[in-house]
């Protein structure tokens, strides 16, 4: 694979035969075998990580309905009024509580 | 059989989750990927195998959008580029790894230097070519990535300066720029080993 040719823009024959000599390494016997063998851990590591991603959706969906649900549930109507009068009475029937729960105390 | 195959074809088996076509792939281009990792890396270690295997992986999940605008090989070593200068720069950020050979502990001599030679040269001959050769390497490594990526480009793979101005992203202009210096700094650093090398 190294090259053939050699050019005023290269690095000049004497240079050029002097890294020559220094080859890069080769790739060690085991590697394809090792690439291949890591690939398939890797699948097997992110098929159950996807696995898991989807229920993690899955379950971060419900809770999100959950809460949406609540919100709604709790939320006052629309168009809901109170009066003065029920609010004076629930005042009036604090008041009572209140002071029945004092004679109870004995206070 | 497999030669016959081409590198676009074996991508569209790679597509369908051929793994076969993904082996054929990763043995035709090993070398290749694994040196330029090597040679931007520095060493030939752990840390280079793992990059070269990542640029594969990526080269099995990019299969579904490849589109063979480009040559296979272009578009393989753009992506080796960017996987290393990610990973250098996440290097020199963490600052602590230390990027020379494993060194034995009682000895503090270099455990890739006692390895026995592959070409079968005597212990002399092979020590000073050992020499030569981290002296190589030595100078290229302290080339800016950039240089270092033209050089390995252009002297081990063979490319024509238009296609490393497409794998780095540069200009024809700015890619014989960067050539002409690494050229300057290449022959001051290995100016001892010059005469010699004839």
């Amino acid at each position: 694979m190294e090259k053939k040719w050699s050019s005023e823009e290269d690095l000049g024959k004497e240079l050029e035969a002097l890294l020559a000599k220094a080859s890069p390494p080769r790739a060690p016997a085991w590697f394809a075998a090792k690439t291949l063998a890591r690939l398939r851990q890797e699948e097997v590591r992110e098929g159950g990580r996807s696995w898991w991603v989807g229920w993690r959706w899955v379950w971060a969906a419900g809770a999100a309905a959950l809460v949406a649900a609540w919100v709604i549930w709790d939320r006052p109507k629309a168009g809901m009024e109170i009066s003065d009068a029920e609010v004076f009475a629930a005042l009036d029937a604090l008041v009572q509580q209140d002071e029945e729960n004092r004679w109870w105390a004995g206070l | 059989m497999v030669a016959e195959v081409s590198d676009e074809e074996l991508m569209g088996q790679i597509r369908n989750g051929d793994e076969e076509a993904f082996r054929i792939l990763i043995e035709r281009h090993q070398d290749r990927v694994y040196g330029t990792v090597a040679r931007m890396v520095g060493g030939s270690g752990p840390e280079v195998e793992e990059i070269a295997q990542d640029v594969f992986l990526r080269v099995w999940k990019a299969a579904a959008t490849y589109r063979a605008e480009a040559k296979f090989t272009t578009w393989l070593m753009t992506v080796v580029r960017n996987l290393v200068f990610t990973r250098t720069a996440q290097r020199a950020r963490r600052k602590d790894i230390d990027g020379s050979d494993p060194v034995d502990e009682e000895t503090g001599e270099s455990i890739m230097a006692r390895a026995p030679d592959p070409a079968g040269r005597t212990p002399g001959e092979a020590l000073s070519f050992r020499e030569l050769e981290r002296a190589v390497e030595e100078a290229c490594a302290e080339l800016p990535e950039n240089q270092r990526l033209v050089v390995h480009l252009r002297q081990y793979e063979g490319m024509e300066f238009e296609e490393i101005g497409k794998i780095t992203g540069m200009s024809l202009a700015a890619v014989k720029s960067l050539m002409f210096r690494a050229r300057e700094t290449l022959k001051k650093k290995l100016s001892g080993y010059l005469g010699a090398s004839k």
